[in-house]
C-alpha cells in the first residue's frame, strides 16, 4: 500500500520586493526538523521560489550560530 | 557606493569593548564620507552551539552605505581582532531602516549601564551630512538620487 504523504500548504508567499531573512527565527524555525535539518518543500509544500531563500536564510542564520547545523553539537 | 549589512559577534568577555568598536567603525564609515543606516545592539546572545568553545556572543548588526574599499578596511580589522569570533557581510539592494525581527525580541542586558534599557538599544543613525533631509524619508527613493548626484 502506497503511503500517504501529509503536504501542508506553506504560508510562506514570496513577492518580488520582500526576501525571507535569515534574522527572522521564528519563521526559519518553522522550516527545520527536530534534529535541525532544512525540511524538503514536497513536506512544508514551499514553492521553489521561497524553498531556495529559504535555505539561503538558513544557511546564513546557521553561520551565526543563531540555528544549529544538527542536534548534537559537542559542547 | 553600495548597501551592506555586516553582522559580527564578539567574545562575551570583551562585550565593553563593543561600544568602542562601533565608534571606531562609525569614525572609519564617516572618513570615507559613507552613511550607517540601522545600527542594533542584540547584546549578548546564546549561540546555537559553541564557537572556540564560547557559548554566548555579543551580536552587533550594521547597514551601511559605503565603498568596497571602506568595506575591506572594517573586514580587515574584524580579521585581525581577536575579539571577534565571527562576522558575515551581504551585500543588499536599497537601505534597511527598520528594526529587525531579533532586535526586537533581544538578548539579556550586557553592561550595568544599559541594564536600564530592558530592550535593546535600536539606534537608527544616520550621519550623512550632505543630504539632511534624507534622514526620515523612505530609503529607495532618496538613495537613488544621492547616488547619481555622487556618481
Amino acid at each position: 500500500m502506497r503511503q500517504i504523504k501529509r503536504k501542508s500548504y506553506s504560508k510562506i508567499t514570496t513577492d518580488s520586493t520582500s526576501e525571507i531573512d535569515y534574522k527572522d527565527l521564528e519563521i526559519l524555525g518553522e522550516y527545520i526538523s527536530e534534529t535541525g535539518k532544512i525540511v524538503p518543500s514536497r513536506i512544508t509544500g514551499a514553492s521553489a521560489k521561497a524553498q531556495r531563500q529559504l535555505a539561503t536564510a538558513i544557511k546564513r542564520a546557521r553561520f551565526l550560530a543563531l540555528l544549529p547545523y544538527c542536534d548534537s553539537h559537542r559542547d | 557606493m553600495r548597501h551592506y549589512e555586516i553582522v559580527f559577534l564578539v567574545h562575551p568577555d570583551q562585550s565593553a569593548q563593543v561600544q568602542a568598536m562601533i565608534d571606531r567603525y562609525r569614525e572609519i564609515i564617516k572618513a570615507a564620507s559613507g552613511t550607517i543606516h540601522r545600527l542594533e545592539d542584540w547584546g549578548r546572545r546564546q549561540l546555537a552551539f559553541p564557537i572556540n568553545k564560547v557559548h554566548k556572543a555579543h551580536y552587533v548588526l550594521l547597514n551601511v552605505e559605503c565603498t568596497k574599499e571602506t568595506l575591506d578596511e572594517i573586514e580587515n580589522g574584524f580579521r585581525f581582532n581577536d575579539a571577534v569570533l565571527r562576522y558575515l557581510t551581504l551585500s543588499r539592494k536599497q537601505a534597511i531602516t527598520e528594526p529587525s525581527s531579533l532586535a526586537r525580541k533581544g538578548g539579556e542586558p550586557v553592561s550595568p549601564k544599559t541594564t536600564v534599557e530592558s530592550q535593546p538599544k535600536i539606534e537608527v543613525v544616520d550621519d550623512s551630512d550632505k543630504s539632511p533631509d534624507q534622514t526620515e524619508t523612505s530609503s529607495e527613493s532618496t538613495e537613488t538620487a544621492s547616488d547619481s548626484t555622487e556618481e
